[in-house]
């Protein structure tokens, strides 16, 4: 279990009480639009492949889009710094994997393809990814259901931090795109809806006098 | 030497040292308060104002960070951009653990009443009589009522929120106005109270929901519900030592406070009887510095106090400071968690909430009260809210593209969720050394865990897994998902006990007044003191003791006992 999971797993016990924190996102935004900038692990196929992929998974609408606020910049930052070694590697062999993916099934590399091939692609990747974390998760707790059921006594499970399941390339792609654009400024302020303080709590108000009625941000 | 002699010295600024640096200038007494870590006053928070934009790696801990801090990190949230200056780098302070032991804290003028969870219970009468009519370990040698005015003093002084409801288990207090349930937790409430009879109470949280009823804090003011208090609150709108306790001893012109000031042993004068003073080693600059006082407060925390006597060796005390009864390190608590359950809940589509409230909701202990006997002793609480789904976990949305900005957009679903606190039991084999063969950067030996959960917890977190579930299922809530987490004891963050008190000088270190019973110059108000564990947060309690103890304290030098 990575610290991710830990901290989701938290909330959801929680009820999310306990916020996880939403809070980020760059200085690299900045450094992102800025010309000079270069992305450090990705290099420039990849950055290509994964600012196409951000685009179509949260495009420019009446909204600013992934692209707008720098989000691949986000992503490669975060596998410099925020990634171990193994999980970078691990990203980057997602990544051609994905590539060969679109090979196999297009006969053309990724960026050549169509974008409803691409957006098709992307969704079929996504829907096996999500199958198999819910399928995992599933016999998780059919095991854990079962040990509370059981007459035997649970074990103190003292595992620390180690080298959890590692996500798929496509999920860790949307994740950190989420995450990078709703801890942006228009991710959090025009998208969702930010309030820094809000100086009050109302605990069960109909939705549309919860602010404007969006999804808050933190 | 004069320079550096006091009426009293107070070891630690975390919620013990706050408290008795506060009692002990406010009582007249010139007190040196010593930290082993840097100055912060309060305001200087440096993330508080962040916007999430601000933060740097959408706020997680980067891989560096986890190298330095990876005990810390065990958390799962104090590892990130926006609080990890509060705590300790595991590098350069290290300690060894035979069973996985985790040991979260923070070097700091503030100590963890800066990244404290603010849950404030008190303990009742069936918590301070648990040992002696279990037969377990030793019986405190105080009851409710020696506490209870202090409960009374302290809830006063920091401001609690909170619910009055009657229970036994789980005594009324002095509270500013409760928080709000929201919808989802209101329902779970009243289902709660029909099918089971359990109550279900908004925490008690050490958070101005009103004006105090003293004017003595002028610098703190109400909660504005931005729930970032692990990044310190430039409102003061939580307790903290920071914000509470050390301006108050600061206004008496009493108090001297040495920030980088690592206390590494008690001075002990055999003539005397007493302590006469500690010994200090800079933390920048490593030079050492004897300091004096009639009285000394350790209030470093549990294992903190506890490193202090372990190191402090004399003729008098070859085993460790005031350890004549060689329980000093022994009985090791904290509170077992992670384990509970959550689920989806379903309707409540047109409601929703503002403010980030930065509490939950309680489930007061219910098992093992009266005639009930479970096959484990004691009991546990739980913790817990409902919300709607923020965006994080979006990735699990089959949407992309406009239709996934659009779900985004949307309040997410209802989820619910708690993880019970349970007690753990004194066990004396659960003991924290020093490890002499081992020294950290500054030269001191380096403490050494060894304690784990035994049967009678592990027993108690299957009723803690099971009744959540049966809880959820029963208030109608779909798809539960039960949860027994990696848990090392002291990820809790509530470690008690190795220095407990109790009635007799040979089964315990500390008297009912907190006074090392071999020498009553020497208090330890901290969780070290505490004889068993309850199932309740237990900073509160810490809080009242060491007010009470101060008490004490002055009244025994008046009549020059010490």
């Amino acid at each position: 279990m990575n610290r991710r999971e830990v901290l989701q797993r938290v909330a959801a016990l929680m009820g999310g009480a306990l916020t996880i924190p939403a809070f980020a996102a760059p200085e690299a935004y900045a450094k992102a639009t800025a010309a000079d900038w270069k992305p450090s692990v990705l290099d420039k196929e990849q950055f290509a492949l994964v600012s196409r992929i951000v685009d179509l998974m949260l495009p420019r609408t009446g909204t600013p889009g992934a692209l707008d606020v720098g989000v691949p910049a986000f992503i490669d930052t975060m596998l410099k710094a925020v990634c171990s070694r193994a999980a970078r590697e691990h990203y980057l062999q997602g990544l051609r994997d994905f590539d060969t993916a679109a090979q196999a099934q297009h006969g053309k590399p990724f960026l050549k393809l169509e974008a409803a091939q691409q957006k098709a692609l992307i969704q079929r990747q996504q829907e096996a990814a999500i199958a198999d974390e819910h399928s995992a998760a599933a016999q998780k707790q059919k095991d854990l259901w079962q040990e509370v059921r059981s007459t035997k006594m649970l074990e103190q499970r003292t595992k620390a931090e180690g080298p959890g399941r590692k996500r798929s390339f496509i999920l860790t792609t949307k994740e950190l795109a989420l995450l990078g654009f709703f801890t942006s400024e228009p991710g959090a302020t025009q998208v969702l809806q930010y309030v820094a303080i809000p100086g009050a709590y109302h605990g069960c108000v109909p939705v549309n006098q919860a602010g404007n009625g969006k999804r808050w941000a933190t | 030497m004069e320079k550096n002699s006091f009426d009293a010295i107070v070891v630690g600024t975390g919620i013990s040292g706050g408290w008795a640096a506060k009692e002990l200038t406010e009582k007249g007494l010139k007190t040196l308060v010593l930290d082993r870590g840097r100055m912060v006053r309060h305001g200087e928070y440096p993330t508080t104002t962040d916007d999430p934009w601000k933060l740097p790696y959408g706020n997680r801990a980067t891989a560096h960070d986890l190298d330095r801090q990876a005990k810390q990190a065990r958390t799962g949230y104090a590892i990130a951009q926006e609080s990890k200056h509060w705590f300790v780098d595991d590098i350069d302070n290290p300690y060894e653990e035979k069973y996985r032991f985790d040991w979260i804290r923070g070097y700091h003028v503030g100590g963890r009443s800066i990244m404290w969870g603010r849950q404030s219970y008190r303990w009742s009468e069936m918590d301070f009589e648990a040992n002696a009519k279990d037969g377990v370990a030793v019986d405190w040698p105080i009851r409710y009522a020696d506490v209870a005015p202090w409960y009374d003093y302290v809830e006063t002084f920091i401001g609690v929120s909170g619910q009055n409801e009657g229970l036994a288990q789980l005594p009324d207090g002095k509270f500013l106005p409760p928080m709000e349930l929201n919808c989802v937790e209101q329902e779970f409430q009243r289902k709660l109270k029909d099918k089971f009879g359990r109550a279900l109470t908004i925490g008690r949280a050490a958070h101005l929901t009103g004006p105090l009823t003293h004017n003595e804090s002028p610098q703190r003011s109400t909660c504005r519900y931005r729930n970032l208090c692990i990044r310190g609150c430039p409102f003061g709108a939580y307790f903290s030592s920071n914000s509470s306790t050390l301006p108050a001893a600061q206004k008496t012109g009493n108090m001297t406070l040495v920030p980088n000031a690592i206390v590494y042993e008690l001075i002990y004068d055999d003539k005397k009887g007493k302590a006469t003073g500690v010994r200090v080693l800079d933390a920048e600059t490593g030079a050492q510095t004897e300091y004096f006082a009639k009285v000394i407060f350790l209030c470093a925390s549990a294992f903190g106090s506890t490193h202090i006597m372990l190191n402090s060796l004399s003729s008098r005390f070859p085993n460790g400071f005031g350890n004549d009864s060689g329980e000093l390190g022994c009985n090791i608590m904290d509170h077992h968690f992670l384990a509970g359950a959550s689920a989806s809940v379903e309707g409540f589509d047109d409601r929703y909430y503002s403010g980030r409230r930065p509490n939950g909701f309680y489930i007061p202990r219910y098992r093992n009260l009266g005639k009930e006997k479970r096959d484990y002793l004691r009991g546990f609480g739980y913790q817990g809210g409902a919300s709607r789904a923020g965006w994080s976990g979006l990735e699990y949305a089959d949407e992309i593209g406009d239709d996934l900005k659009k779900k985004a957009q949307a309040p997410g679903p209802w989820n619910i969720g708690m993880t019970a606190f349970g007690e753990i039991l004194p066990h004396h084999d659960n003991r924290v050394s020093l490890d002499r063969g081992k020294k950290d950067k500054f030269g001191l030996p380096i403490l050494s865990f060894d304690a784990r959960l035994r049967d009678n917890e592990l027993r108690m977190r299957k009723d803690m897994i099971n009744d959540a579930a049966e809880m959820l299922e029963s208030a109608g809530y779909r798809d539960v998902r039960v949860m027994d987490g990696e848990y090392g004891i002291g990820l809790g963050i509530h470690e008690m006990g190795t220095a407990r008190m109790g009635r007799d000088a040979k089964t315990s270190v500390l008297n009912s007044w907190n006074q090392v019973h071999a020498c009553k110059n020497v208090f330890v108000t901290d969780g070290a003191c505490m004889t068993s564990s309850a199932c309740q947060n237990p900073s509160l309690t810490y809080m009242a003791l060491t007010a009470r103890a101060v008490g004490h304290a002055v009244e025994e030098l008046k009549r020059q006992n010490i």
